[in-house]
Parts: structure tokens; C-alpha cells; sequence
């Protein structure tokens, strides 16, 4: 198995048990924690990408809403703080990206011959 | 508001929304499809697959600039609030769209090996050791899987269910995926454009969000230093006479939350600033009728309970108050949400006392 094949099989089995987890969730789970979903089933199977991307996730917040551990008031406490970190990361990485893809170009700023960057491989596993 | 779930929540203005937004993502299809399509073109002809995909390509790394541009809009200035009010549909057509891309690519430059075209496409090339000629793709594959993510756990159950917090935590991979989407760019059709079209509006959107997002951030700041509190066992807020009725005054506590106290009808009520839907700023609502509306999606609070109106059944924390002289001060411990409060009623003399 090549580390192609090992990433794709990682993510079937990562898939395969989040359908296992949606299965139990979406018919028992649900309906156990929130009052809102009882008798509400058309919404449902819009749910199941989401259980099967984020799988251990919702198994922990399961946990958490069946054993009472929520702390209200963590539910009313938005990270707000983030946003200064994203307003001056995302200019820096921003500018810093653009500004290497436009040094590499080998037709900018000025036409020049292009250059073989690595020699001819085989195309074909 | 939910009282029980649905697919999807319509309403008129979503409807007026995505039709705009469906208008928006056909006419940038048709221009660079069929109405000028050298723009994504390069100095030899390309096949039509890999025009469509550049074509998609380009669309949904619009659809994603704009998106990302509406919040820091909306933050700066509230008249974009209407842009961020159905911005999570915006954002499942640019999943579908970028699915489409991702699509036309891998059906054309992989499908014709006698390897798994998902193989191909992560060891076609595997430079990872320099610069140029970096597998670009993988930038790709990154931001396609965050946008999956995102758009799957959108509905709005999946927001109570993992509390606005840890949903806007998640919600936050959008910024990694997007100067993953930049590299993409960066490395990949920058290293070829000859039609400089497409690079001025991928440089040009970029910059915006930079820039939008850098003068949010320092904007917001600002605004944090002049609502923040000292701690105390009661937290002064302002001089009763510089509220208006129906609006509210928000103060930054001790603790990192919110408190949003209003004035309605001549008297005063506190709750949480942070909507239960997603945190939205309730203190920026107007009071009608004793409810306030969140000002980003329309969720209705009692102010003197924090409870929405019957059928609904979202509920944010409430604030004791107390006035003293003319000073309005709040209590920094949060009252269980729901709790009702009695309202502190101000005396005539106070609301018309001019502040010291």
C-alpha cells in the first residue's frame, strides 16, 4: 500500500464509523438531548455529512449534554478575542503568499527563457 | 428562531437573497465562460474542461472573498448587517461550486491513469521539498475539505448542539482555508496567467479581505477599551440620562462576557449581549413591545426574563441592576438564563439629571 492508498483507506474508515456514529445519533441520540428535534425528522439526513466530518465531536458533546457537565454560562462567552489574531494574521500571510507565488513566476516581472525545474519522471504507477 | 427543526428556514428575504446570490454566480459564469472567455485563457488554447474548471475555480474563490468581506463590513459599519443575515447559504453554494471545480479537474487531469483518479491526485506530484512547482493541489484539497466541513455542520441545530462557542471555534478553520486558497492560487495558475484579468481580481479580492479584516480588528479594539470595566462587586455602566428608550448600553465585565442593559419605557434591564443563536450583539437590537431582535438573524428576547416569546424556547442570562443616584450599575455574576428580573424603574428626576 503506497501513502496514497493508506490516505484514502484512513478516510473511508474516518467515514465509515461517522455513518455508524449518524445512525445511533440521529435516531436515538437526538432526541434524548434536545427538546427541539422530538417529532422533527425531515431535517434530519441533512445532518449525517456533518456526524460523519465531525464524528468525535459530537460523541464528546453527546457525553457532555447526557451527563449534565455543560457550564451554562461557557454557551453566552464568544471568541471575540480571536478576531484580533485572525485582523493581523491573515493580512501578513495574505501579502506574504502572494508575494512568494509572484517571485516565482519565471515570466514576471520580466520574460525570461523558463527553466526545467526537474527532469522528466515517469508519469505512470 | 426554531421551535421545531426544518431542512431549511425560508423566509422572503432569504428567498430575495439567494436569488440575488444565484443571479451573482450565473452572470460570473456566463462572463467567463462565453462573454469573455480569453480572460481565464492562456497564450495556447485549453480545452473546454479545463476552461469550466478555471471558470468555477475563479467563481468560488469570489464567492469566498466576498463572504469574507461581509463580516468585517458588517463590524465596521452596520448598514452590511442585511449581507451577513443568510451568509451560511452564500456559503453552501460556494461548497457546490467548488465541488464542481474540484470535479472538473480531477475527471480531466487524473481520470485517464490506470490509477485511482484520488490516488493520482495525491502522488502526481509529490515536490514538497521546494517552492517551485509545489503541489499546489494540496492546498486545494485542504480548503475544499475545511469548506465541506463548515457548510456540513451549518444547520442550525448543529449550533446548539456544540454551543455558538465551540461552533464559532470550528467555524474559524475558514480563515487557515483561506490563505489555503491563496496558496492554491499563489502557486498554482499565478505560476501560468498571461491574461492578467484574473490576477488584478485575485489580488485585488485578497488585499480586500486583508485589509477589511486588519481595520476590524483594530476597530473592534478601540471599542473594547471604551466598554470595558474595572472589577468591582457592581459595575458602574453610565449615567442614567445618556440612554435612550428601546436602546441599550453594552459593557465589557471583568469575567470577558457581555452585559446589554436597556432602557424601555422608563426602566432598566440587563441580559447577556451574546444571542443564544449565534452570539450576535443584542445590545445592538432595538426594543419593541419589551422584545429585543438580534440584529443578525431576527431572535426576539424578553428583556426583563432573557426568554424568547412563546412557542420559542431560546433563553440568554439576565443581570441584577440597581441605581445609584443617577448611575447605572450591574451585578458582574450572570443570572441563570431565563431568570426573570424585576425591572429597576428610574425616577423622572434621574433620566432628566444632565451627568456630571
Amino acid at each position: 500500500m503506497n501513502e496514497a492508498e493508506a490516505i484514502l483507506m484512513g478516510l473511508r474508515i474516518w467515514a465509515m464509523i461517522g455513518a455508524a456514529v449518524a445512525a445511533v445519533f440521529l435516531t436515538i441520540g437526538m432526541d434524548r438531548i434536545d427538546e427541539d428535534a422530538q417529532g422533527a425528522y425531515v431535517f434530519r439526513p441533512l445532518l449525517i455529512p456533518g456526524v460523519m466530518v465531525i464524528w468525535p465531536l459530537v460523541l464528546w458533546r453527546w457525553y457532555v449534554w447526557e451527563t449534565g457537565r455543560e457550564a451554562w454560562g461557557r454557551r453566552y462567552d464568544p471568541p471575540r478575542k480571536a478576531h484580533f489574531a485572525v485582523g493581523m494574521i491573515l493580512p501578513a500571510g495574505i501579502a506574504l503568499i502572494i508575494l512568494t507565488g509572484l517571485a516565482l513566476r519565471q515570466t514576471w516581472p520580466a520574460d525570461v527563457a523558463p527553466v526545467q525545474l526537474l527532469p522528466a519522471q515517469e508519469v505512470s504507477q | 428562531m426554531s421551535v421545531k427543526y426544518t431542512p431549511v428556514q425560508w423566509n422572503t428575504n432569504k428567498y430575495i437573497y439567494d436569488a440575488v446570490m444565484l443571479v451573482g454566480v450565473a452572470l460570473f459564469l456566463y462572463v467567463f465562460l462565453y462573454a469573455a472567455p480569453g480572460i481565464l485563457s492562456h497564450e495556447r488554447p485549453i480545452d473546454p474542461q479545463v476552461h469550466n474548471a478555471r471558470a468555477f475555480g475563479a467563481c468560488a474563490f469570489v464567492m469566498l472573498t466576498v463572504i469574507l468581506c461581509i463580516g468585517p463590513l458588517a463590524r465596521l459599519d452596520k448598514r452590511f448587517l442585511p449581507l451577513l443575515y443568510n451568509r451560511r447559504h452564500f456559503g453552501v453554494m460556494t461548497v457546490f461550486v467548488a465541488l464542481t471545480h474540484a470535479s472538473y479537474i480531477l475527471n480531466w487531469y487524473f481520470a485517464f491513469s490506470s490509477s485511482d483518479k484520488f490516488e493520482a491526485l495525491l502522488f502526481a506530484n509529490t515536490s514538497y521539498s521546494q517552492l517551485a512547482g509545489f503541489p499546489f493541489e494540496v492546498f486545494g484539497i485542504f480548503a475544499l475539505l475545511v469548506l465541506v466541513i463548515l457548510s456540513a455542520t451549518s444547520h442550525d441545530f448543529w449550533m446548539k448542539f456544540l454551543t455558538p462557542p465551540v461552533w464559532k471555534r470550528i467555524h474559524y478553520l475558514i480563515y487557515p482555508a483561506y490563505l489555503s486558497v491563496v496558496a492554491h492560487v499563489s502557486l498554482g495558475i499565478l505560476q501560468d496567467q498571461q491574461n492578467h484579468a484574473f490576477t488584478v481580481i485575485f489580488i485585488g479580492g485578497a488585499v480586500a479581505v486583508g485589509v477589511l479584516h486588519l481595520m476590524a480588528a483594530l476597530h473592534e479594539r478601540r471599542a473594547d477599551a471604551a466598554i470595558s470595566a474595572e472589577t468591582a462587586e457592581w459595575i458602574d455602566i453610565c449615567d442614567v440620562s445618556e440612554m435612550s428608550d428601546g436602546f441599550a448600553k453594552i459593557r465589557l465585565l471583568p469575567a470577558g462576557d457581555r452585559v446589554a442593559v436597556y432602557l424601555n419605557n422608563g426602566t432598566l434591564s440587563a441580559i447577556s449581549n451574546a444571542c443564544a443563536h449565534q452570539n450576535g450583539p443584542l445590545g445592538e437590537g432595538r426594543i419593541i413591545d419589551c422584545l429585543v431582535t438580534c440584529p443578525w438573524h431576527g431572535f426576539q428576547y424578553d428583556v426583563t426574563s432573557g426568554q424568547s416569546p412563546a412557542p420559542f424556547t431560546e433563553k440568554v442570562p439576565t443581570y441584577n441592576l440597581r441605581l445609584e443616584g443617577t448611575r447605572v450599575q450591574v451585578d458582574p455574576a450572570a443570572n441563570p438564563p431565563g431568570t426573570y428580573v424585576e425591572p429597576v424603574p428610574v425616577p423622572d428626576h434621574a433620566a432628566q439629571e444632565a451627568p456630571a
